[in-house]
């Protein structure tokens, strides 16, 4: 009994237990001492037992324990992400062609993958329609996000069941919902242009693509579609964490609905909208299948982003060197926009 | 100041607003009952002339669909696995303490969970090559699809972890449990409800993969049902009623699943992923 009460408050949770425990161990001359270093009897077997079982122990049932579970996770994304991306940095300064692809030493190339990046006929065109893209699919998606969020917070029967409803956009396969949006906008019997001509808002089809000029706007809807209800999620998480009463205060106080949106909800909101905005950012410059889906980046390269732009270079064009390039210049981007993540739901993280 | 028919009528709107939001979906079921001949009718009609299921039958033999969506659930299956076993524990350790290392561990999975898959798919195309691993396309795919899913998942389980008690793991502990006792026989069964609504989520997140199945497999008979529907689909398609066939046998599973769970997945969802 009295052992497990020695445990338990040796045990202690909270701020800085993990390292003081294990500084306690490691430091301590004692324990070290009596640990590890065998002072009479040498090396025995039974002594290298005793350690042995105590290092089980430990796993069992100390601080080992925790450092098991975490570390197996933890070398697992180091080896599947973390040095690939410190691979993909290092590719971005060398030779990679189909005959240096599989060896381990490659020529450098200092930064003329860059250089031929930027020199590209289509590099300027790819970051103007990343540009669009990724702006217009946020705005689209946060403002009809923002709105539905809006609407199904009034009180009425079944809002968060048919709320619910909206989320299955984000469950569904990306490239199924591209195949969808795909016919739904063909151009010659795509059903969009057909309703809008019968209401009368354009007189003749918008081939959405083929036609150069909009063949980007074809994937920015399918993308506001497919990332709206998400926005509309996380937005209505917020909005159900600001107090009646400040609204009903206002209203004593006589302020229109206009002015408690632009006072109270703004306000309040602040962090959950800097979070939504930069997951926005972070899922657009994801969004990958929808390319291949709708428009394969044609007609010449005006629906090309990228990200698309970096896995045709890859795998169509097999110039790996310059795939790496294109996507650590676009990491530059994302590393960019989770800053703004992490520092907008920092406090929430630990809470 | 009560007006009784204002609820009933945000209940319209609201409908509205979702049969708008669905009609997608609906025109993909619908398509795939029209015939060949119909789909091409101006204007599109919005209910069939005479429904006609038999392309599903000819989609899912000419299109080999059962090998396509046998591999996908291979690769979803496997990418759950590996996410659920190492994932959890990770969660639970990152809600079981607070000090730097857990602060810096957290921004760590936070900095993963935003990486673009078009980014590593490249450097991980170009390392699995080098180690061999392209000989096993879809352990490969299985590898990299869970380092792409498990950060989502640690963040979501995380959540479910903080809201079991300490009280709890430490009476165990009191009460003669190991370390390791008290996790499996306590903490794990009072998470347990949170940990499957997301597991159940990465499943259907991982039965959708695209880039990198399409990057790694090149042997047809061991790709995922999405490549495989990729390679009828394309700008110049026409073949529209089998592709909205496929599309239906494909992501009609994951939408029985989503409406029979969805209450869960929202609250699962709307408690971590802010966090």
């Amino acid at each position: 009994m009295k052992h497990h009460r020695i445990r338990v408050s040796e045990f202690g949770w909270g701020e800085g237990a993990f390292s003081s425990s294990l500084k306690r161990r490691l430091l301590h001359p004692k324990c070290f001492a009596i640990r590890l270093l065998p002072q009479r009897e040498g090396w025995s077997a039974a002594r290298l037992g005793g350690l042995m079982q105590r290092f089980l122990s430990g796993l069992r049932d100390g601080v080992g324990f925790d450092i098991l579970l975490i570390s197996i996770a933890m070398l697992f994304l180091i080896a599947m992400a973390g040095l690939p991306l410190v691979y993909n940095v290092l590719m971005s300064f060398q030779q990679v062609d189909m005959f240096t692809l599989g060896s381990f030493i490659r020529p450098f190339a200092g930064i003329q993958n860059y250089i031929d990046v930027v020199r590209q006929p289509e590099f300027w065109l790819v970051t103007r329609n990343t540009a669009v893209f990724v702006f217009f699919s946020m705005a689209g998606q946060f403002v009809l996000g923002f709105a539905l969020a809006l609407f199904f917070a009034q009180k009425f029967p079944g809002a968060a069941t048919i709320r619910g409803l909206f989320l299955v956009s984000w469950v569904m396969p990306g490239l199924v919902v591209g195949a969808i949006w795909s016919w739904i906008l063909a151009g010659d019997f795509g059903v969009l242009n057909a309703i809008l001509k019968s209401l009368g808002i354009i007189q003749s089809n918008i081939f959405w693509k083929s036609d150069p000029s909009v063949s980007i706007w074809a994937v920015i809807i399918a993308n506001i579609w497919l990332g709206l209800a998400f926005n509309m999620l996380l937005l209505s998480v917020g909005l159900a964490g600001i107090s009646r009463d400040l609204y009903e205060a206002a209203e004593l106080d006589g302020a229109n609905a206009f002015q408690r949106f632009w006072t109270i909800t703004l306000p309040m909101m602040r962090s959950t909208i800097g979070a939504v905005l930069s997951l926005g950012l972070i899922g657009t410059l994801q969004q990958f299948d929808l390319f291949p889906a709708i428009t394969e980046g044609g007609p010449a390269n005006t629906s090309t982003v990228a990200q698309y732009w970096s896995w045709q270079m890859s795998f169509q064009l097999y110039d790996f060197a310059k795939g790496a390039t294109i996507s650590v210049m676009m990491l530059v981007l994302v590393l960019f926009a989770s800053i703004i993540y992490v520092r907008s739901t920092r406090h929430e993280v630990r809470g | 100041m009560t007006r009784p028919y204002v609820p009933w009528l945000l209940l319209a709107v609201a409908l509205a607003l979702a049969a708008v939001y669905l009609f997608p979906l609906y025109w993909m079921y619908i398509t795939s009952l029209k015939s060949g001949s119909e789909i091409f009718a101006n204007p599109p009609t919005f209910w069939p002339r005479e429904a006609d299921p038999s392309v599903y039958g000819a989609v899912w033999s000419r299109r080999t669909m059962s090998t396509f969506l046998w591999n996908s659930t291979l690769i979803a299956a496997g990418v759950t696995a590996i996410t659920v076993i190492f994932g959890t524990g990770c969660a639970y350790v990152l809600a079981r303490y607070r000090n730097v290392w857990v602060d810096v561990g957290l921004f760590a999975i936070l900095m993963l969970q935003v990486l673009p898959a078009s980014v590593m798919v490249t450097p991980l195309f170009v390392a699995f090559n080098q180690f061999g691993l392209l000989n096993y396309p879809r352990t490969a795919v299985v590898l990299a699809a869970a380092a792409k899913a498990m950060p989502f998942f640690v963040v979501l389980v995380r959540a479910t972890f903080m809201t079991v008690p300490r009280e709890l793991e430490e009476a165990a502990l009191v009460d003669g449990n190991s370390r390791m006792g008290a996790f499996f026989s306590i903490v794990l069964p009072l998470a347990r409800n949170g940990i499957l609504v997301c597991a159940i989520l990465t499943f259907m997140s991982s039965f959708g993969e695209y880039i990198y199945s399409k990057s790694i497999i090149q042997d047809p008979s061991l790709q995922p049902a999405s490549v495989g529907l990729s390679g009828f689909l394309g700008p110049n398609s026409t073949d529209w009623n089998s592709i909205m066939a496929y599309s239906a046998i494909y992501v009609t599973p994951i939408l029985a699943v989503f409406v029979l769970l969805q209450r869960r997945i929202v609250s699962g969802l709307t408690s971590g992923a802010l966090k």
